[in-house]
């Protein structure tokens, strides 16, 4: 089960509410080549919409990244390239993502993959100037957004 | 010096070209989209002649198929729809383990051998979730980890760094899971979600990983797999 069938699920059931004023920021969105275009290869179905859709239930200020979905460029430490040497090739492939994200004007963005988040939270952030972004991941952003029963309310 | 010739139907001398690249027409759609054409005064377009042309080893011996992030989106581009990525990922196959790059094999080799890529021992792992739960539960009033749960609905899978490195990351899901009043569990054997095999081209090792995830999933009769990756 992906997680992003998961979140709607107990998004669109009502078994978790979320609130939207606890993120007000313009918030743009990371697709992960292998919940993108490597699902879509590989089992028929990228998960595209449903992510955009989870985050648009924590934030009303959504601005999409050009180009976006099955076009969208990888953040540039995929395929264990955060795990490798080649640092600096690493960041020199992150450049375009790292546009992609300034030419929005967002100030939070949202990835649902552990690697891509390092890859923009822990350096493209520091390389290209964008610390005043904010990183979290999809379940992050989710967790943050909540409104627990018994506990919240 | 005087070079064999390249005999193109003789296909046992090509290692990487398969059914993949001799449908290429040279177009260039591949590299005209890549971020990382030029690196090493490479692209792709270039990896693929090499393939074709029998060149293999030239490319497996090169950075290229490790600088290449396997993002796809040349293959997605490429009007012949060629399995760009498969060949990359043999590229890498055919390294040599020990030559590798950095730690990836290594972790390989760790999750096989401890079940998971850093190599945490099991009383650490289970002394941690159980620290964590006690603190998440201040918050959460009777929260807790449950750990090797039978029957549990979903059994989540854990990447390795977060309890290395970034403990507290972990409580993004455990609150989702305790507002949803979610039935999950994790496992305090073979809980790695981060399959670095797949990385490595290494397929024998990879199917290892990912059946002790699936015998975990099938001896604590779960519903659901989640890989929070």
């Amino acid at each position: 089960m992906s997680v992003h069938d998961l979140l709607k699920e107990y998004i669109e059931t009502g078994r978790i509410k979320l609130d939207k004023s606890k993120h007000p920021e313009l918030t743009t969105y990371h697709d992960p080549c292998n919940y993108g275009r490597k699902s879509e290869r590989t089992f028929g179905h990228g998960y595209y919409e449903e992510p955009r859709w989870i985050l648009q239930q924590c934030v009303d200020n959504f601005v999409d990244t050009y180009p976006t979905a099955v076009n969208n460029y990888c953040c540039g430490a995929g395929g264990g390239a955060w795990a490798m040497p080649y640092a600096e090739e690493r960041i020199y492939y992150g450049r375009v993502k790292a546009k992609q994200i300034k030419d929005t004007g967002a100030e939070m963005l949202i990835a649902p993959c552990h690697n891509c988040r390092d890859q923009i939270m822990k350096s493209l952030r520091q390389e290209y100037d964008m610390m005043d972004l904010e990183v979290k991941y999809l379940w992050e952003l989710v967790a943050d957004s909540l409104v627990i029963e018994g506990v919240d309310e | 010096m005087q070079s064999e010739p390249l005999i193109l139907d003789k296909r046992e001398r090509r290692k990487l070209a398969g059914e993949f690249p001799d449908l290429c027409l040279t177009c260039g759609t591949c590299a005209g989209g890549c971020p990382v054409t030029g690196v090493d005064g490479m692209d792709m377009r270039k990896a693929v002649r090499l393939a074709l042309l029998g060149l293999d080893q030239e490319l497996i011996d090169s950075r290229f198929p490790w600088i290449c992030t396997l993002c796809g989106r040349c293959e997605h581009g490429c009007p012949m729809s060629i399995d760009l990525l498969k060949m990359m990922r043999s590229a890498r196959t055919h390294r040599e383990r020990d030559k590798v790059p950095g730690v990836l094999h290594k972790g390989v080799e760790q999750c096989l051998k401890s079940g998971n890529n850093v190599g945490i021992p099991k009383e650490d792992y289970l002394f941690l979730l159980e620290d964590l739960g006690e603190e998440l539960a201040e918050e959460l009033p009777g929260f807790t980890v449950p750990v090797d749960k039978k029957g549990a609905r979903i059994l989540v899978t854990i990447n390795s760094k977060e309890p290395f490195a970034e403990p507290e990351d972990m409580f993004f899901w455990w609150k989702i899971f305790y507002a949803a009043k979610e039935s999950w569990t994790t496992t305090s054997e073979n809980w790695e979600g981060v399959n670095w095999g797949l990385f490595t081209g290494d397929d024998d090792s990879m199917k290892e990983v990912v059946r002790r995830i699936v015998e975990n999933y099938k001896k604590l009769e779960c519903e659901y797999l989640l890989l929070p990756e």
